[in-house]
């Protein structure tokens, strides 16, 4: 597709017009002008010959409205049938298109599902190496960030007085922009602040933009991880960020690092991990220490309790348990290395961790060397001790010899997070120095990420111009005097690499909705007006061009070895736009040598110690940075630990809010480095003592309606000074308030109550006899059951590939059109997910281990909800499917009372008002609920029948696989199989047919089409099961619906 | 032979009988009527706002949630239609048995039973998430198909049970009431009230045919109503009993209900005649303490029937080994909702028990207090079983809470002037005690020769 910009008004004042309405600048001619292009957004490429003729039958159309009006009903609007349409459209059939798309520094090969040209869906690409397919909840909602109804639709000039403070804007002339933007670089000093690029055509085009303008460019994450990439340099002596092999590594240590949740690219981590976790002699076992009970320490075999300043000594004492105590590896008759880790020897009990511990793990994972990784810091922890923790991880990983081969630290080097806090500072101080004459701000809010403290603001200030690319005047842009709106990435064109070697291709899969520009087109603009620009910009006429002939010039033909590359470039480039990748990589699994550790590196390890509260700042699965706070998705996506949403709270463990008097929800007043903040407290049970954990991403100001004022912003609570934003680790106070609110959570309990709902075992027993651990009940029925003669749909959920990780819950809402409620409604117990994620809690609440189970409606062959509702508005297919009829529903929710699922969600309100635009993402083959009507999961009723229709059209036999489900589709893991269970051949019979699988309340002989298979734990013994009756514990914390209000 | 106690007092004539029992229709009642009667309007306005809102803006105004999913609509409606039980026993049960101390409180209870079922009769429509199509409920022919009900679902076996019950009572007490209604339009002055009370009479003319015709017809009604005590309950506990949910699927339901039924309506009535006593003093020679004490008796049976339930629940529950089952009794008990149990187990089964002394048995105040917490008691009960069932099932995930808001208390307190303002007008335009019937009790006549030796 190309880009086709949109008129403007300007363009009708040509001499040159087309027809004698935009002579006239006719209104009508106008509004159908705009309204061309809200529905056949696929312009074709010929447009300037096809206008004429559209013209002609709008007008046509509209005549005959016109003229049949008063004498009988026809719409009053003007409609002109869909005559000459683009060739791969059908009308009500989906298209879908390859693209790709960047949320922060983890990319994600994407296939876009468009209905009748307008984006509804986001997918994984299976092509791409990196997510193979899988999504992550934040992938899956940006398609609710096109149609967010806050985004700017024209350039703005922002009426900017002396001290920037007027945040004023008025519409501005992209021509009037572009001269006065294009006079301001003339003036040189230009510096451009942008987060990491990971594509190659617009990293290209930066560089070619900065030779022109003489400009910086500095790249600056906002969750940054150059604690990585310096921890890198000072032990190997190389700034790069590695990239881990879970799937190679048969023992996982991971101190204080949420790798399968905010960690680097977590997607792609979730699905190694979940390679690693296959049952068998090379399942990887999993130990975390972790201060916050973060989703990757929910995972874990092991976890145990540390706080943030104990990350080093941690690894200390397991390095002098390895090397000083077992004499292991080659560092064991080094003396230096012994000298510095000779304060270690007592650390187990200043951990608090049994003596046993430390020995043990130092066998276990020695014995596993090669085959192992050690991960540290998640990315928030921007501690004091950051780069130190991570030489600590690099050394570790060097004595247990998994440099180069689960660390691979050459082949397939990430291109995320080249981006850091350092050079932002640098470019700050010139700032403040007056240096910069023009800051140009791209993909970046500094102002929210830092502290208000942090002068920034003022900083940006000592700038003639500022000139953001901002799709909302946001916290950063309101200091802006242009805002040169950028496009939505699903309305752009561009390329991703995101590790060297595997590319993707962005297309646009929308004309873009408003008077918007690419920044890349942007660039080109102004270094054309400038008369800059190399050759392959002048050439351009737009930043499509400029990609393909990137592509022509550089990554064609430096691959022509590649299979997709063999032929000429436009076979190539046609293949490419169907196909979306084209990975260049190696495999996942090939090694190379490793690297020498350079043992001085150690120095860079500070003995740090806090006593009292030590605060801790995490990013949160659903929000992260905070960027996408304005989806209400987001907002309304529980926590995959915590299942709290639509707010930050400090996290603290059971014991310390026992020993405050605090309860879930009561709001303290939280200090540390100077700031307060008053937050609502939450009892996480898991988390280590003297902790108190503060999400970051909330609290924004500027971001749009819905995530405005939601939560408070954490990062006050950090400091800003030389380059480093450390929050975590620093010392903190805690006052009651007295107050208390309500958390909306979307859990009632966190306890099984010994009941048989996730079923574990250890890998000992499952290599034994798999599913010996199930319960099974003796069931016998007076009935005959229902025949299924044709299909019969089933889906299997494998818990124990499942981590929680609720990618799910937003493709199930956004393929369906789930609505979000609200935190009021929340609170009630009212979400709408049509698949939830049961999380539970097993054992001691100090350090539970932790369990999560997706639960969809189980299509029971022997459905409660289908015997009692009055109306049978919900009715069994013939293909095993519970079938919800919404026009026949009343609403008397008998069927949910009855579900002991509690699968189904009711329209409690009218919830299909929606504000303009955002009624573009919705899905039309999933009907829109009314209110009072009953909804649930339907297996995605819509695809099973289209895919059937399709195939009976086509004259195909249906295939396994044929049919996927949204749910399914999306996750990384590959938990979810789906399929009929009345083909021999099935994958879901197969699993069906495991000896660990098991339906959930089997013994109420529901008959669920919904079956699970066991948790597998890589541990000796199963501690503590059947759980414990926990009232205690329940009434302490996690009562988030039952006890949060005040 | 002893004399039985009389069950009119105040040796009255016919023609007193007759004047104190018309004179609450024939005059202009006084300002407490008047009061008494705003008030009920002010509340009866309260549950139109209310129910209006919910109507206008979705259920989600109340506080019923995922996973409680029926509240106060469901509650209340379960207690007004336990209410009317009372009077159908009364009026049908104790007419077949030849109970004739029912006559003089046989009307008004019935009049409860009808005005009851109209409140309870609301709700379930009410509580439809889209109550402009509950006529769906109901198996009509229909261009759709024909789609029927799912005549599977409790609800539709209520959709009969109430309707039938509700159009049984009414015929049964207006049948009831065509004699009396005959002596109004006879006694009447005014053209308009004489053509009104004519027409309500239906012709009636006292001749023996007529009597003859009328007292074998409401002879089958009272026959035909007689089941409906039993299965109308049985039927609204089918709505719990038929669900799988914990706490609901339970086979003493039907009797239980009926039970507690019966309690709550004597409850109801000894409320309503306290009331009436106070309000209409010539009507205590009708209603006599006799009546009062009669059933009292009856609610303390009926409230240990109740209480026997309670305990044979909490049997099976650990019999059964169902640990769902267990669960939920011990949490009824002693959960978050325990007061809820409590209030339940108090009012129901303890207070009732005072009723052992004649003394309270026959002293107003008292039994007046007493009923008024059977009442309590008894919305408390169905409070129990809706909201402790379902908050906490069988995946703990789901738990949750039912917390009421200010539209649960409107339609629960409203439904209250909705039933007071329907019984209060009655009161002033029906006769509210069997004239006819009344006068076959009293003394008249025949006893005169035997009280004069």
């Amino acid at each position: 597709m190309k880009e086709h910009n949109t008129p403007s008004t300007e363009e009708t004042q040509n001499p040159y017009w087309r027809s004698l309405e935009q002579w006239r600048q006719d209104p009508e001619f106008q509004e159908l002008v705009q309204k061309e292009f809200m529905t056949s957004p696929l312009q074709s490429e010929d447009g300037q010959d096809g206008w004429a003729r559209r013209e002609f039958l709008k007008l046509m159309g509209a005549s005959i409205a016109m003229a049949s009006f008063g004498c009988v009903r026809r719409a009053e609007q003007k409609i002109i049938p869909y005559a000459k349409k683009p060739a791969e459209i059908i009308h009500g059939r989906n298209n879908h298109y390859a693209s790709s798309y960047v949320d922060g520094s983890e990319g994600f090969g994407i296939v876009v599902t468009t209905k009748d040209g307008r984006p509804i869906k986001i997918e994984g690409n299976p092509a791409h190496p990196c997510n193979q397919g899988g999504m992550s909840a934040r992938a899956h909602s940006h398609v609710l960030e096109l149609y967010d109804p806050d985004r700017l639709t024209a350039p703005q000039h922002l009426l900017q007085n002396q001290k920037r403070t007027n945040y004023e804007s008025v519409n501005a002339k992209w021509e009037d922009l572009d001269k006065d933007v294009i006079e301001q670089l003339k003036k040189g000093s230009v510096a451009i602040l942008t987060q990491t690029q990971m594509s190659p055509s617009t990293k290209a085009l930066l560089q070619e933009f900065a030779s022109a303008f003489g400009a910086t460019i500095t790249y600056w994450d906002a969750l940054s991880a150059e604690s990585i990439a310096q921890g890198q340099e000072l032990s190997y002596g190389k700034n790069t960020i590695p990239q881990y092999r879970f799937h190679n590594a048969q023992y996982i240590l991971s101190v204080d690092c949420d790798f399968l949740g905010t960690w680097l690219t977590p997607v792609e981590f979730n699905r190694q991990y979940a390679l690693g976790r296959k049952p068998g002699p090379n399942m990887s076992k999993h130990v975390a220490f972790e201060s916050l009970m973060s989703l990757t320490g929910s995972n874990a075999d092991e976890r145990f309790r540390i706080r943030p300043s104990q990350q080093a000594k941690l690894m200390m004492g397991l390095l002098h348990e390895l090397i000083v105590v077992q004499k292991k590896s080659k560092y064991a008759g080094d003396n230096a290395v012994a000298e510095m880790l000779k304060s270690s020897a007592g650390v187990a009990q200043e951990l608090g961790l049994s003596a046993d511990v430390l020995p043990r793990i130092a066998k276990e994972i020695w014995e596993k060397r090669g085959q192992s990784l050690v991960v540290a810091g998640s990315l928030a922890a921007h501690s004091e001790n950051a780069v130190g923790v991570q030489v600590l991880a690099n050394f570790l990983n060097s004595v247990l010899e998994n440099d180069g081969k689960t660390v691979d630290y050459g082949q397939n080097a990430p291109n995320g997070y080249k981006g850091s806090y350092k050079n932002l500072a640098n470019l700050q101080k010139d700032l403040e120095a007056g240096k910069i004459k023009t800051l140009i701000l791209h993909q970046v809010n500094p102002v929210y990420a830092l502290p208000s403290n942090s002068g920034f603001a003022e900083a940006m200030g000592k700038t003639e111009m500022v000139i953001s690319t901002a799709d909302r005047i946001d916290e950063t842009s309101r200091y802006a005097d242009y805002i040169a709106v950028d496009h939505n990435v699903l309305e752009n064109w561009g390329d991703l690499e995101t590790h060297s070697g595997a590319y993707s291709i962005q297309q646009p899969t929308i004309q873009p909705l408003y008077n918007t520009r690419g920044f890349q087109d942007s660039m080109m603009t102004w270094m054309k007006g400038a008369g800059k620009g190399s050759a392959r910009t002048k050439a351009a006429n737009n930043f499509h061009d400029f990609v393909k002939d990137y592509w022509k010039t550089e990554i064609y033909a430096k691959n022509r070895g590649h299979e997709l590359a063999k032929g000429s470039f436009e076979d190539f480039w046609v293949e490419l736009l169907q196909n979306g990748v084209m990975n260049t990589n190696k495999s996942e699994n090939s090694t190379s040598p490793a690297r020498s550790f350079n043992t001085s590196a150690l120095k860079a390890v500070k003995p740090i110690t806090a006593p009292g509260y030590e605060l801790a700042l995490y990013a949160t699965v659903g929000l992260r940075d905070g960027t996408l706070a304005n989806v209400p998705w987001l907002q309304e996506f529980p926590d995959p630990v915590a299942k709290i949403c639509w707010d930050n709270y400090a996290c603290m463990s059971p014991k310390d809010a026992q020993k405050e008097k605090l309860k879930e929800g009561s709001r303290i007043q939280l200090k540390a480095n100077g700031q307060t903040l008053d937050v609502p407290v939450h009892i996480q049970p898991g988390q280590a003592d003297g902790v108190i954990g503060l999400a970051i991403g909330y609290g924004r100001k500027a971001a749009g309606h819905v995530g405005n004022n939601v939560g408070v912003k954490a990062v006050e609570l950090a400091v800003w000074k030389d380059g480093v934003l450390s929050g975590t680790g620093s010392a903190a106070e805690i006052k009651a308030t007295g107050k208390r609110e309500a958390l909306a959570g979307t859990q009632g309990h966190n306890s099984m109550e010994g009941r048989q709902i996730v079923v574990e075992e250890t890998l000992a027993q499952y290599t034994k006899k798999p599913g010996s651990t199930i319960h099974r009940h003796k069931i016998f029925s007076m009935w005959t059951p229902h025949q299924y003669t044709k299909n019969k749909w089933g889906m299997s959920i494998d818990l124990n590939t499942c981590t929680g990780c609720s990618a799910c819950v937003i493709a199930c809402q956004s393929e369906n059109n789930v609505p979000t409620v609200g935190k009021k409604y929340v609170e009630r117990g009212r979400e709408m997910h049509w698949i939830r994620i049961d999380r539970y809690y097993i054992g001691n609440p100090e350090n539970p281990d932790t369990v999560h189970q997706p639960v969809t409606c189980m299509h029971c062959d022997n459905a409660p909800c289908e015997t009692v509702c009055p109306v049978a508005a919900t009715t069994h297919s013939d293909e095993g499917t519970n079938d919800m009829i919404y026009n026949r529903c009343v609403g008397t929710r008998y069927c949910s009372n009855n579900c002991p699922y509690k699968v189904r969600r009711f329209n409690w309100f009218d919830y299909t008002e929606f504000k303009t635009p955002t009624q573009l993402a919705l899905n039309p083959d999933v009907t829109i609920r009314n209110r009072g009507v009953m909804e649930k999961c339907t297996f995605c009723i819509h695809r099973i029948r289209n895919v059937k229709a399709i195939h009976k059209v086509e004259g195909k036999p249906l295939r396994d696989g044929d049919i996927q489900v949204a749910c399914q589709q999306s996750c990384p893991t590959k938990a979810i199989t789906f399929g009929d269970l009345n083909d021999p051949n099935s994958a879901v019979l197969k699993v069906f047919n495991a000896e660990n699988s098991y339906a959930l309340l089997e013994e109420l002989n529901t008959k669920p089409a919904v079956q699970y298979r066991t948790k597998i734990r890589n541990v000796a013994a199963l501690e503590g099961r059947p759980a414990v009756h926990e009232e205690h514990h329940d009434q302490q914390h996690g009562k988030h619906k039952e006890g949060g209000h005040s | 032979m002893i004399n039985r106690a009389p069950l009119v007092l105040g040796n009255k004539s016919y023609k007193d009988i007759s004047d104190d029992i018309c004179e609450l229709v024939e005059k202009t009642p006084g300002p407490r009527f008047f009061a008494g009667f705003l008030s009920a309007n002010a509340l009866f306005a309260i549950y139109l706002l209310a129910q209006g809102a919910i109507v206008f803006t979705g259920m989600g105004l109340m506080g019923i949630s995922h996973p409680v999913g029926w509240g106060t609509d469901i509650i209340t409606f379960v207690f007004w239609i336990g209410i009317g039980h009372a009077g159908t026993l009364i009026s049908a049960v104790l007419f077949l048995f030849r109970q004739k101390w029912r006559m003089s409180i046989a009307r008004t209870a019935e009049a409860m039973t009808v005005f009851a079922v109209m409140t309870a009769g609301l709700f379930p429509i009410l509580h439809t998430g889209r109550p402009w199509l509950a006529y769906w409920l109901l198996p009509y022919p229909n261009q759709r198909g024909p789609l029927w009900v799912n005549f599977r679902s409790p609800l539709v076996w209520d959709v009969f049970a109430v309707s039938t019950y509700a159009t049984v009572s009414m015929v049964f007490w207006y049948i009831g009431m065509v004699p009396d209604l005959a002596t109004i339009r006879d006694r009447a002055k005014n053209i308009w009230r004489k053509r009104i009370y004519g027409a309500l009479s239906l012709g009636w003319r006292g001749s023996a045919r007529d009597w003859n015709h009328y007292e074998m017809l409401y002879m089958l009604l009272a026959g035909l109503s007689t089941p409906l005590v039993l299965s109308v309950h049985s039927i609204v506990s089918f709505d719990f009993a038929v669900g799988l949910l914990p706490g609901w699927h339970t086979t003493i339901f039907p009797p239980y209900f009926v039970a507690g039924a019966i309690f709550s309506g004597f409850g109801m009535v000894v409320t309503l005649m306290c009331i009436i006593r106070e309000l209409v003093p010539s009507f205590k020679n009708y209603i006599t303490m006799d009546h009062m004490e009669a059933m009292n008796k009856i609610i303390m049976a009926t409230g240990m029937m109740v209480g026997y339930a309670y305990a044979s629940e909490f049997f099976v529950a650990w019999y059964s080994g169902v640990k769902y089952e267990q669960f939920v009794f011990l949490n009824r008990a002693f959960g978050p909702y325990a007061w809820s149990y409590w209030i339940m187990v108090f009012c129901n089964v303890v207070f009732p028990q005072l009723f052992w002394f004649k003394k309270i048995r026959r002293h107003i105040p008292t039994m007046f207090v007493i009923s008024i917490f059977v009442n309590i008691g008894m919305w408390f009960e169905r409070y129990v079983i809706t909201v402790t069932s379902l908050h906490r099932d069988f995946l703990p995930a789901n738990w949750g809470v039912f917390e009421m808001t200010i539209f649960d208390f409107g339609a629960l307190f409203g439904s209250f002037g909705m039933f007071f303002t329907l019984f209060l007008l009655y009161l002033r335009v029906l006769p509210a005690i069997s004239i006819a019937e009344v006068k076959t009790i009293v003394n008249v006549g025949k006893e005169s020769g035997h009280g004069s030796h």
